[in-house]
């Protein structure tokens, strides 16, 4: 259990290459943090500074207060779960888990067992022993034997108990080519369990699975953590393993931050294009429009309608003094809704594709001047009949509440609503700044 | 002979049966015929091969066993049969210090000690340049491969200078060889390190974060995967110096006590009357050799062969 704390880090590779630009993050002690992102943008790289496998080019890693920058990755206290498990093929499933384990040489206090306690005491009874080995074995009798490592029970109470837990107590014998892909990964986390750390590190763990059991395993992470209840950092690509699982996301692009906050922040106030773009699937509506205030009133006038802004929306913008501009309009596709009839909020679309997901539909829909959207209607508000109508080409209005709108800089990106000194906008800028020199 | 089995069950053909008989009868025997042609000129061929390839070999078995050893007629097999020659090799006196004994154990001594040494070396340099990234590293291994090119005879007249006056020739011979034999094995990284590559980097990772250093990672991790590359290089590390004659003969000469059997051999014909009166002595000499060499390579042959080709083929 530890903090980490994460100042000006920096990742530059061979040939001037920069993959981790400037990274500033604090994260709590016993926080479940995850780092999202498409690839190539830096995250692992991260968790690879973290871990000690990678070098830091720039900044400083602190974990628990201690700068690690210079530690091997065997003196930061950490414990890792790899993308393709990395179990070791010659050894069996037990004796994999039990590595860390007997790898350590740390000195440590461990209770007595019966038969010691009683080989202690006769020692004592016996009288031969001086003054200073009489007074470690009262020591050893109060307090427990001092050891190097872990003795060898030990270290099968750990793993045993670590297998149980995954329910990998069948296979403890055998080696890791004869597992699945699920149970290996049982395997990895197993052995990442059992050692005494600081810091838990998963570099994409559920990646490799496939679909049914990427899930099934994404609520064991989570009873797992409950269970373990120490620092996480966790990557993924996936955003909806970032969403399940994070206390905190870190959402990067580029090797820069683009936001940190609860998954409740991200999803509801991106603070950029890209954040609300990447959160949420499918992904959000993006159109160009108008802010037009009327008064104390907000507009948007998306393809030629009207529809107004209301709720906190209205009020923060109010409070920003926005005026009148051209914007780039972000709705989500759950949160836009099909109209009976044409109106001045409803914009007309027509039918491209209907994908029946099964609880749900997903409506893509080409607007007049040719604009992609995406809707999502619960297959419960329609009814059949309605359903059969739903082919290529049908002609379909759309409207959706004012409350849910985003709003973002044709230019910059950044959030109209985003606050001036958020550390992500600067990001933003300085990524904007980044591939213009490119 | 099927065909006519066919014909006596007319009612049984059906058009399947017809088209079963496509590729048979005469093109069929055809075919057949060739492959056994080609296969008998095959391995005509391959017998002739072997058995000149095996024949100094038989013939320096036989004469071994040839009793009668001032008689060099040039029979194939031996007069008269006996163990004679073994026995000389070890009892007799004609030769100072020792004798076959001395060199059989001056050679296993070299042997051993440069397969330990050079073993641990190559396997070092081997992980070094697969897993560590230093500058210089491609120079490094380009400089290695352009240096390999170079005969080693190259270097005997310095280092014959060098181990003289480190009084390393001679009855000092042993350690002088291990040392020579030892020296440029960091050079014969290049099989160790394709299969080392070969391995997934992550386990090193694995094993980094686990709490192992970079040693523990190769001891524990890297070499258990890797037994193959392991005994392919204690075996030609053994190979090499176990039957070195040329630079052996250079360094130690004039005593037994430095000598390899190699060396020691030779020195039994070394003239037209020694060849007369010692040459079955020096064929039974010769089989003594051969023997450990054999068994090793019976024994371990597996992993040699996965040890050149893995290496060879994946990295």
């Amino acid at each position: 259990m530890a903090s980490v704390k994460l100042t000006e880090v920096k990742k530059v590779y061979q040939g001037n290459v920069v993959a981790v630009h400037n990274f500033n993050l604090d994260i709590k002690d016993k926080e479940f943090i995850v780092f999202v992102g498409p690839s190539g943008c830096g995250k692992s790289t991260t968790l690879r500074m973290i871990a000690g496998l990678e070098e830091i080019s720039e900044g400083t890693v602190e974990i628990d207060g201690e700068v690690v920058n210079d530690l091997q990755p065997k003196d930061r206290y950490v414990s890792m779960v790899f993308q393709n498990y990395a179990l070791y093929p010659h050894l069996t499933v037990f004796e994999n888990m039990a590595f860390p384990l007997r790898l350590d040489r740390n000195y440590r206090v461990f209770p007595l067992n019966e038969k010691e306690r009683e080989a202690i005491q006769k020692k004592i009874d016996s009288g031969k022993l001086n003054e200073k080995q009489l007074e470690e074995a009262k020591e050893a009798l109060e307090k427990g034997k001092r050891v190097r490592g872990f003795p060898q029970e030990e270290i099968y109470k750990r793993v045993t108990n670590a297998a149980e837990i995954l329910g990998i107590t069948p296979y403890l014998t055998r080696k890791p080519k004869a597992l699945s892909g699920g149970q290996r990964q049982r395997v990895a986390i197993g052995r990442a369990m059992v050692k005494d750390c600081k810091v838990f590190l998963m570099d994409e763990p559920l990646s490799n699975l496939d679909a049914k059991l990427r899930n099934q395993m994404r609520a064991e992470i989570i009873l797992l953590r409950k269970r373990i209840d120490t620092t996480f950092i966790y990557v993924t690509h996936d955003q909806t393993e970032a969403m399940t699982l994070g206390d905190r996301i870190v959402i990067m692009k580029d090797g820069f931050i683009m936001q940190v906050g609860s998954p409740t922040q991200v999803f509801d106030s991106p603070n950029n294009l890209f954040v609300a773009e990447f959160i949420g699937a499918p992904k959000m509506n993006i159109v160009s429009s108008q802010l037009v205030k009327e008064g104390n009133k907000y507009f948007v006038t998306p393809f030629g309608s009207k529809i107004e802004v209301d709720g906190d929306k209205g009020a923060k913008l109010l409070e920003k003094g926005i005026e009148t501009r051209d914007i780039l309009l972000g709705f989500r596709p759950e949160h836009a809704v099909l109209a009976s009839k044409p109106g001045p909020n409803t914009i007309k679309v027509t039918l491209l594709v209907n994908e029946m997901m099964g609880s749900e539909l997903h409506l893509h829909l080409l607007t007049d001047d040719n604009t992609q959207l995406i809707v999502r209607v619960p297959t419960i508000q329609l009814t059949d009949k309605e359903r059969e109508e739903m082919v290529a080409g049908k002609e379909l209005y759309i409207t959706f509440e004012g409350k849910v709108m985003h709003f973002f800089d044709p230019e910059t990106e950044i959030s109209l609503l985003c606050e001036e000194n958020s550390p992500s906008k600067q990001n933003i800028e300085a990524l904007k700044e980044a591939a213009q020199v490119k | 002979m099927s065909e006519e089995k066919k014909n006596l069950n007319p009612q049984v053909a059906s058009p399947v049966s017809s088209s079963d008989n496509i590729g048979k009868g005469k093109r069929h025997m055809g075919l057949k015929a060739k492959t056994i042609a080609g296969n008998t000129i095959i391995y005509v061929i391959l017998v002739a091969m072997t058995v000149i390839w095996l024949f100094p070999f038989v013939c320096i078995l036989f004469q071994s066993f040839e009793v009668d050893h001032t008689n060099m007629t040039g029979n194939i097999l031996p007069v008269k049969w006996g163990f004679d020659n073994y026995i000389r090799l070890f009892t007799s006196t004609d030769f100072e210090t020792g004798g076959f004994g001395r060199w059989y154990v001056n050679t296993l001594v070299i042997s051993l000690a440069t397969a330990v040494i050079q073993t641990i070396i190559v396997l070092c340099m081997s992980y070094t340049l697969s897993r560590l990234r230093f500058k210089g590293r491609k120079f490094l291994m380009n400089f290695m491969l352009v240096l390999g090119m170079f005969p080693g005879m190259l270097t005997m007249i310095i280092l014959y200078r060098v181990l003289a006056d480190l009084n390393l020739i001679k009855q000092n011979a042993i350690p002088g060889l291990i040392l020579v034999y030892v020296a440029s094995s960091g050079m014969g990284y290049y099989v160790s390190k394709g299969f080392f590559d070969t391995v997934p980097k992550s386990l090193d990772e694995a094993a980094r974060v686990d709490g192992a250093t970079r040693a523990q990672v190769l001891i524990k991790v890297i070499l258990p995967l890797s037994k193959p590359i392991v005994i392919y290089t204690l075996l030609t590390a053994f190979m090499g110096p176990w039957g070195d004659f040329v630079f052996a003969s250079y360094i130690a000469f004039s005593t037994s006590a430095g000598m390899n059997v190699a060396v020691g051999l030779q020195s039994l014909i070394a003239t037209p009357s020694a060849m007369s009166a010692n040459y079955t002595m020096f064929c039974a000499g010769g089989v003594l050799v051969a023997i450990p060499i054999t068994v090793l390579f019976l024994f371990l042959q597996k992993y040699y062969v996965e040890g050149v080709t893995g290496g060879a083929v994946k990295g």
